[in-house]
């Protein structure tokens, strides 16, 4: 990545990287509904994939902006952390225990009145490939996501 | 403890302006990250009573010349300002 690129991450106003962590958190969940929305309407196929992906690689985007934002500091990549890295750092992984909580919490409700209604859930490679692939991107990168939350937007240096 | 933490004023971007030093050779010679001078500046982020000792140290000043609770008065006044006349 470009140092420009770079830079301009480094400085990205925090209202808009709370944009970006919304758009990565819910792309994947919209991505597939729309899909499954897209299938029953009788459209091309190319273009329920066109959308598909584009939902998608819009999510990979955000994905990847809240993680280069976070610069190592959630990883341990950067080689050193001050007090007030070491401070975000701990709000992060607060907060990220906080939403995983409070996202469990929401779809074991759901499951819980989707199954109490009579329905019942079938645990096949449909069902069971989107949910394993949420927990695989979306909780090793959920603490980056928090970070480029609740990080006051910085300004570049005049001196 | 509260969750909102009381705002800290301080004469940061004063005296390294004065001094001449960049973000990043502060932040180097405090062993620190150079954006953290800017929110620290910014009274985004109030540093921990060893940084800002050893801001203090640094600069040579005493810490209550560097941070307070309340508005920093401009440097010039603090210097220029006629004392009070002496009572009669």
């Amino acid at each position: 990545m470009s140092t420009t690129t770079t830079r301009r991450i480094e400085y990205l106003p925090r209202s808009r990287r709370r944009t970006l962590v919304a758009v990565a958190l819910a792309g994947y969940p919209v991505a597939l509904a729309v899909l499954a929305a897209l299938k029953h309407t009788g459209l091309n196929r190319w273009l329920i994939l066109a959308v598909f992906l584009l939902l998608l690689l819009t999510t990979v985007a955000a994905l990847g902006v809240g993680y280069r934002y976070a610069r190592g500091r959630i990883d341990g990549r950067r080689a050193r952390l001050d007090e007030r890295d070491l401070a975000l750092r701990q709000q992060a992984y607060a907060l990220s225990h906080r939403v995983l909580a409070a996202i469990l919490i929401a779809v074991t409700a759901i499951t819980e009145i989707y199954l109490t209604n009579g329905n019942t859930l079938r645990l096949d490679a449909n069902t069971f490939w989107p949910a394993a692939m949420w927990v695989i991107v979306y909780i090793p990168a959920l603490p980056s996501l928090m970070l480029a939350w609740i990080e006051e937007t910085d300004q570049p240096s005049d001196a | 403890m509260p969750d909102q933490q009381r705002r800290v004023y301080n004469r940061l971007a004063v005296l390294r302006a004065e001094r001449g030093l960049s973000r990043k050779q502060l932040a180097d010679n405090l062993g620190i990250n150079y954006q953290t001078i800017g929110y620290i500046e910014r009274g985004d982020y109030n540093p921990s009573l060893e940084l800002a000792l050893t801001i203090a140290e640094l600069f040579r000043l005493p810490i209550e010349a560097i941070f307070s609770f309340k508005p920093m008065t401009p440097l010039s006044d603090a210097v220029f300002r006629e004392p009070p006349a002496a009572p009669r």
